[in-house]
């Protein structure tokens, strides 16, 4: 008697954690600022995965078929709108699954015209004329883009809305803090000059009210002469003493930018895999060399 | 009784050929109009599954027929065409599922249909050989079209121009062939599926093409300015998308204008599927949204409208072959004159003869009946199969 | 074995009559009756048979009045004591042959359709030298042997009397004699009595009497 209870007891576990196991959603992003706040918020109830390795931009990434059908199996697609990510114009997928994360503020989308077509790194040509992408930078936007993730999951899974809830509340909060953070740093000099090397900060520009001017420089490459006459041009109107990076760049470009009375200092939008810490410690990290710059 | 069941036999023994003769007309005439109800009432039953099974359809105003043929049978007739936005409108509503189609092209003689993968899910198409669309150019064909075409995965397949004369100049489409779906004997097994996308690439409004400012072909460059450059129609248009192109084909214009011939709606429930029909009842909406379910019954009201026709001509036909037959075995009777009368001078009474012939007769429509009854298990068994040749081939 | 009486018989809408004062045949006798064609030969087997029926005047047959009875026993009464021989051998195609000398016992009640009876088909058969065509269709016949599966259903039941009309008429000279040869065999064996209708004078000589249809042209009903 006592075995055929054991037995049943048994069956009954192993059920219930098979149960618990299909309930777990699978969650595809397409960055990695998504993948982070989605596993925030779906904790131990989701896998939340991020195919592309730590080494590719994932704007202008273009997956495999194999990575393709591992998206079209997923519960829920993460897209970050505002054009970001090509690659999703060119494959097939489910478009139930698809949860645009910006939608809500799509009309504040910042479309611009800056430039044409530039070949850089391994993966081939890439523009920067139509929509600014990096929404996240806009702490305000990125919380949107996270509540629009609770949202959706809540969506897939109802009976779990209280934990969704709860974890994205204390994410919006971490988010704002940030928020908060920029916006008293750069209320103390709104006015300060300052050099982005390469267009990525519109949204962070907009929000915070930064006096930033872009060039088209990338991290490991040395500026050709042009573009160091181009800038030394502007530096006359817009006298910058920093100018923010995307990753450490080349000892030579900070050398000679040291020359011309620029510091360089990281910013890093985080779009992919940090090598270390996660998207908030990136960001806190972030926050802290501007308030020095500021200093 | 079982000496006249003999000699009857006897007889239609020895006369083979005319017997078989009287069978099968007796046959062909019961099974006529039983093989055509049959026929029907499975046609109705397959229009109506595949329409009943599909909630809404949106498309033009219009011939509601034409939105359900073009979308559920993928039948050539284009309906109006609708824009994408009101996919968007859809989704944003959160009411529905939408499922866009844009059925408007054939390759080699085959509805290429652009849909989504969520129609994959809907109808349940399973992928026998190869796997899903996963890019742009790829198709999964029908189980009918891989095997009328000898396709299997791997293997590519042309669009045809939608017309011969299409100034617009449609190139060709070289489609890769990913997958081959399970047969599932519906419209399904005789489509070319496509990512929406790949059908606005068939389209032409999808495309892609070498990289203009980089050229080194002069000729193809009419102007060449600062930051724009114009070219001619000889620059070349991909009429296949590789692993080296695909990252050239682009969207011209925004997605939302870009061309449907349907859209299916997945309501949420029987309530949001009423509120979205709410919508577009005005008859000033440029759209509407029909129930297949009705379109098709409306359809078959009148399919059966004709089989009244059609009954009542099997009807005369019917009794002019009866009588026909009636004729035949008069006939029959005063050319075995002679026979009758040897029977009558060896002994056989009337009754007998009565009964001979009479049993002769019963053994033929018995196995007319018989012969009927087998040919309407075939028929009924193979009516699915035959219907949906009939319908979809 | 036959008398018949003041006969006077016409078929219905013609003005063919027939009248036939007196006439009998002894037991066992075999009489050749011969006559022109139209005479009414055949009519005068047809009505000892009681396929007809006279107007006036009575038919006996083996000391029954056959004329005097109803449709049903006049059947039975020739099914089962009559043996007819046809001139056309009345053989039915779609059966073969032992089928056909059965065929009178799958028809009729009065004759039942015994062991007996199978076995003795197969004597008679092989008797007539068709033992090894039992199961042919008669069709592939030739008239000689068609006319011997005749004669086998006629004798089958062991009738007492035998009328042949015309039974080697279509036959060719050869086999004339020896069809003859058989059917007398075949009614001496059974003890039959024998009324012939024909038109072989070279025949003639066998059968013990002859009577000319001639005779009776004219003659008055007493």
């Amino acid at each position: 008697m006592r075995i055929i209870l054991l037995t049943a007891l048994c069956a009954v576990m192993s059920v219930s954690i098979l149960a618990a196991e299909q309930d777990r959603l699978t969650v595809y992003t397409i960055n990695y600022p998504l993948q982070y706040f989605a596993q925030r918020i779906a904790g131990e109830h989701a896998d939340v995965v991020f195919p592309a390795s730590a080494d590719v931009d994932p704007a202008f990434w273009q997956p495999s078929t194999e990575i393709i059908a591992d998206y079209q199996q997923a519960d829920l697609i993460l897209l970050n709108g505002a054009a970001y990510a090509n690659w999703l114009n060119r494959v097939s997928l489910s478009r139930r699954k698809l949860v645009d994360t910006s939608a809500a503020f799509r009309d504040k989308y910042i479309h611009g015209n800056e430039g044409v077509t530039h070949s850089h790194g391994p993966d081939g040509d890439h523009s920067h004329t139509g929509t600014a992408f990096t929404t996240w930078l806009d702490f305000n936007q990125a919380a949107e883009q996270a509540r629009a993730i609770a949202d959706a999951m809540t969506r897939k899974r109802p009976e779990l809305e209280t934990v969704f809830e709860h974890n994205v509340t204390a994410l919006e909060a971490d988010l704002l803090a940030l928020d908060k953070q920029l916006q008293s740093i750069v209320a103390t000099r709104p006015d300060l000059p300052l050099l982005a090397s390469h267009p990525v900060y519109q949204y962070f520009q907009r929000r915070y009210g930064l006096n930033l001017h872009s060039v088209m420089w990338e991290p490991e490459e040395v500026p050709s002469e042009v573009q160091w006459t181009e800038l030394e041009r502007s530096l006359k109107e817009h006298p910058a003493r920093w100018m923010l990076w995307e990753a450490e760049p080349n000892p030579d470009s900070a050398r000679r930018l040291r020359d011309l009375g620029v510091e360089s200092m990281v910013f890093d939008p985080a779009g992919k895999r940090p090598n270390e810490g996660d998207f908030l410690s990136v960001m806190q990290h972030n926050v802290k060399n501007l308030q020095e710059v500021f200093n | 009784m079982m000496d006249s069941l003999t000699i009857a036999w006897k007889y239609i023994m020895y006369y083979k050929a005319r017997t078989a003769t009287l069978i099968a007309c007796v046959t062909l005439i019961a099974v006529l109009p039983l093989a055509l109800e049959v026929l029907l009432n499975e046609s109705e039953q397959q229009l109506l599954s595949r329409a009943d099974s599909t909630p809404l359809l949106l498309g033009s105003r219009g011939s509601a027929l034409d939105l359900v043929m073009n979308s559920l049978y993928f039948d050539d007739e284009t309906p109006g065409l609708i824009s994408m936005s009101v996919v968007d409108e859809i989704d944003a509503s959160g009411l529905a599922i939408p499922i866009p189609f844009y059925v408007s092209f054939q390759a080699r003689g085959f509805p290429i249909v652009g849909t989504t993968l969520d129609y994959f899910d809907f109808r349940e198409l399973r992928i026998a050989q190869g796997r899903q669309l996963a890019l742009l150019g790829e198709t999964v064909i029908g189980a009918e079209v891989a095997e009328r075409l000898g396709l299997v995965p791997g293997d590519s397949l042309l669009s045809s121009p939608e017309t011969m004369f299409d100034l617009a100049g449609v190139y060709p489409l070289k489609m890769k062939v990913v997958g081959v779906l399970a047969r599932s004997y519906t419209a399904d097994d005789l489509a070319v599926l496509v990512d929406i996308k790949t059908a606005w690439v068939v389209q032409g409004l999808v495309h892609g093409h070498e990289d203009v400012s980089q050229t080194e072909d002069d000729s193809v460059i009419i102007k060449r300015g600062e930051d724009n450059v114009v070219a001619n129609a000889k620059l070349m248009q991909y009429t296949e998308i590789t692993q080296d192109n695909i990252d050239s084909f682009h969207f011209h214009g925004s997605s939302a204008d870009y061309p449907l011939t349907t859209v299916l709606l997945l309501p949420n429930d029987e309530r949001t599927g009423t509120i979205l029909r709410g919508r577009y009842l005005d008859a000033s909406n440029p759209y509407q949204i029909v129930e297949p379910g009705d379109v098709i019954d409306g359809l078959l009201a009148n399919i059966f409208r004709i089989k009244n026709v059609l009954d009542a001509v099997i009807l005369v036909v019917g009794i002019a072959t009866a009588l026909a037959l009636i004729l035949v075995f008069a006939l029959s009777l005063r050319l075995r004159q002679r026979e009758i009368r040897t029977v009558f001078r060896i002994g056989g009474s009337r009754s007998t003869i009565a009964r001979l012939l009479a049993t002769e007769i019963a053994i033929i429509l018995l196995a007319s009946g018989l012969l009927c009854v087998v040919a309407m298990v075939v028929v009924d068994s193979y009516s699915n199969e035959l219907v949906r040749s009939l319908f979809i081939g | 074995m036959i008398e018949i009486r003041s006969l006077k018989f016409g078929y219905p809408d013609t003005d063919f009559s027939l009248r036939i004062p007196d006439f009998h045949v002894g037991t066992q006798e075999k009489v050749a009756v011969i006559g022109p064609s139209g005479s009414g030969k055949t009519t005068l087997l047809n009505l000892v048979a009681g396929i007809l029926v006279p107007e006036q005047g009575t038919v006996r047959c083996g000391g029954r009045e056959v004329s005097a009875l109803g449709d049903a026993a006049r059947r039975d009464f020739r099914i089962t004591r009559i043996g007819f021989v046809f001139q056309d051998f009345e053989l039915l195609d779609y059966l073969n042959v032992l089928d056909n000398v059965l065929h009178p016992y799958r028809i009729t009640r009065a004759l039942k359709l015994t062991k007996e009876v199978h076995d003795r088909a197969g004597e008679l058969l092989q008797q007539m030298g068709l033992g090894d065509k039992l199961t042919r269709g008669v069709e592939r016949l030739s008239q000689g042997e068609k006319q011997r599966v005749a004669i086998c259903r006629a004798l089958l039941p062991s009738p007492q009397l035998v009328l042949a009309d015309e039974a080697t008429g279509n036959l060719d000279p050869r086999n004339k004699g020896h069809i003859l040869d058989l059917l007398f065999d075949a009614v001496q064996a059974h003890e039959s009595t024998l009324l012939a209708v024909t038109h072989d004078h070279e025949l003639l000589p066998r059968f013990d009497r002859i009577v000319d249809f001639n005779d009776f042209l004219g003659a008055d009903l007493a």
